[in-house]
């Protein structure tokens, strides 16, 4: 309420459905979380279902707390959000540049959209051998592997986004006189802002599987590392602690996103 | 009379995989300072390229155009283009709208916009500054539109047919404004229609074109007194019979399609 106006009765019942109708939603979405907790450690704790099969609630909280004390929770994290930022990141980052090539230059996006296509459906966790192979079986492959899944999506995304700028603004913009660059940053960049933003938001999802994958392939350490050795020495627990970590992690990177979204649209809504 | 616009012997033809359209054949119009003429003619006859062509979007394929004794270019700060749609950008308020020709020309001093704002305020868009177009009924934001466009301080409007997006009742109030503004102002104008009654309330001449590809028809002067207002002048019976006349000779050219 920025302003101090008298608002009717029948405004403030709205406003109080309307905030009624808000915490109504998060109360159900809280229940469903604790029930579904409640439900998971009383069926194993009673072996209704089984605990070595399923692990519980309760023995996932040790767990953390175990590694938490043992430094390998911290460490096995970092590992693999390092990989993922640095791939988010780099993929990110250029597959911006590449679209905005793509977008500048009608030429190099017509000879290149085939060899997009082919890439863009090419299943990236073929080329695994051939990334160890070039990179080794360390992070730079990890990283590699992440990047490869990123990039292309992020190109094609963004690109489009780009090149669907409405054409009535643009013969705005070149009737006023402005040039490639202006009407980037004047027009094409904040119009494909909600684009980009869904594009990272997109990215954050693929970068986490780009990494996981790759240390699926190749590594000696971080949570898919952990992921693939509590399968193969069948200590489920250790798997659905690790799920779980990567659930956090995940969710906070989407967060920082999403605030990155609410940053520019201030910055760019006035 | 001084001339701001010279047509000589104007030609384009429009290039594509499988054909060659000539749009517009042999145009020879002159206009002079502060003069407004309106282009009528039937659709697809080549009104809104002899616009690009004046505003230096388009190169005309022969002949030559002249704009204050130049080749059109948009750099220079000689037209100022107004389209159908009011192509204000959503995420800007109406103020940074206003301010956005100058932006992309480099001229956005303070004297510019504080000119841009006076004209705002003159115009009843003071209380509106902070809003987005959204917000923003659609005779208001074309009105924007103008303001963004005056801004820029052209000397030559081009107006494509810029009420055509309005309800009926909206086009009529809009067209009285604009046609005060720009006669306030001391502008020349042109001004693409369909509407013939609204070329006819608004011009000094109309220049009707034949259908394609598009040639000079006639040239009609209005010859209103220059303190009646648009909505004054559609109500008299000289602009009823120059509709008739025009109505005709649009309707002819139609039918030499078909």
């Amino acid at each position: 309420m920025k302003n101090k106006r008298k608002f009717s009765k029948s405004h403030y019942d709205y406003l109080k459905k309307y905030r009624t109708k808000k915490i109504l939603i998060l109360l159900t979405q809280i229940i469903i979380l604790v029930a579904f907790l409640l439900l998971w450690e009383l069926l194993t704790k009673y072996e209704i279902i089984s605990s070595f099969f399923f692990s519980s609630p309760s023995k996932i909280a040790e767990t953390i707390g175990e590694m938490f004390r043992s430094g390998e929770l911290i460490y096995h994290s970092k590992i693999t959000l390092y990989e993922t930022l640095i791939g988010f990141a780099i993929a990110t980052g250029i597959g911006f540049i590449v679209a905005f090539i793509l977008w500048y230059s009608d030429f190099l996006r017509r000879v290149l959209e085939p060899y997009l296509v082919v890439l863009n459906s090419l299943p990236k966790i073929a080329l695994g051998p051939i990334i160890i192979i070039w990179f080794g079986a360390g992070s730079k492959a990890i990283i590699f592997m992440c990047i490869l899944i990123v990039i292309i999506v992020t190109i094609m995304n963004i690109m489009n986004s780009f090149v669907g700028c409405d054409k009535q603004l643009i013969a705005l913009s070149k009737s006023l006189g402005a040039n490639k660059f202006q009407i980037f940053f004047k027009l094409i960049l904040p119009n494909s802002l909600k684009d980009i933003v869904a594009t990272l938001k997109i990215n954050v999802g693929l970068s986490w599987i780009g990494a996981i994958m790759g240390e699926y392939l190749v590594s000696k350490a971080g949570l898919g590392y952990l992921l693939i050795y509590g399968g193969q020495v069948f200590n489920l627990n250790l798997v659905m602690t690790s799920t779980v970590i990567l659930c956090v992690l995940a969710c906070v990177m989407y967060f920082a996103v999403a605030l990155f979204e609410k940053l520019m649209n201030k910055y760019y809504h006035s | 009379m001084n001339e701001l616009v010279e047509i000589k012997n104007l030609n384009l033809i429009y290039q594509s995989i499988d054909s060659e359209t000539t749009a517009l054949q042999d145009i020879n119009l002159t206009i002079s300072n502060q003069e407004f003429i309106a282009i009528v003619g039937p659709s697809g006859c080549g009104k809104t390229t002899i616009l690009s062509i004046i505003a230096g979007l388009l190169k005309a394929s022969s002949g030559s155009v002249m704009v204050a004794k130049k080749t059109p270019n948009p750099k220079d700060n000689l037209c100022g283009y107004m389209f159908q749609r009011d192509n204000l950008l959503p995420w800007r308020n109406i103020e940074k709208n206003i301010y956005f020709g100058l932006e992309i020309k480099h001229l956005n001093t303070k004297e510019r916009k504080d000119y841009a704002l006076f004209l705002a305020e003159k115009y009843g868009l003071k209380d509106f500054l902070k809003k987005h177009p959204s917000e923003l009924s659609g005779g208001m934001r074309q009105r924007v539109a103008l303001i963004r466009t005056l801004a820029l301080k052209p000397e030559l409007l081009l107006l494509d047919e810029p009420f055509s997006a309005l309800d009926y009742q909206t086009r009529l109030e809009l067209c009285d404004h604009i046609f005060d503004i720009i006669k306030k102002e001391k502008k020349t104008a042109i001004l693409v229609t369909h509407d013939i009654q609204e070329a006819i309330s608004m011009a000094d001449r109309i220049v009707v074109l034949t259908s394609r590809p598009g040639t000079i028809k006639a040239i009609h002067e209005t010859k209103f007194p220059t303190t009646m207002t648009p909505f004054e002048r559609r109500k008299t019976d000289k602009a009823k019979k120059l509709f008739d006349i025009i109505w005709q000779e649009i309707q002819n050219e139609k039918q030499k399609k078909i």
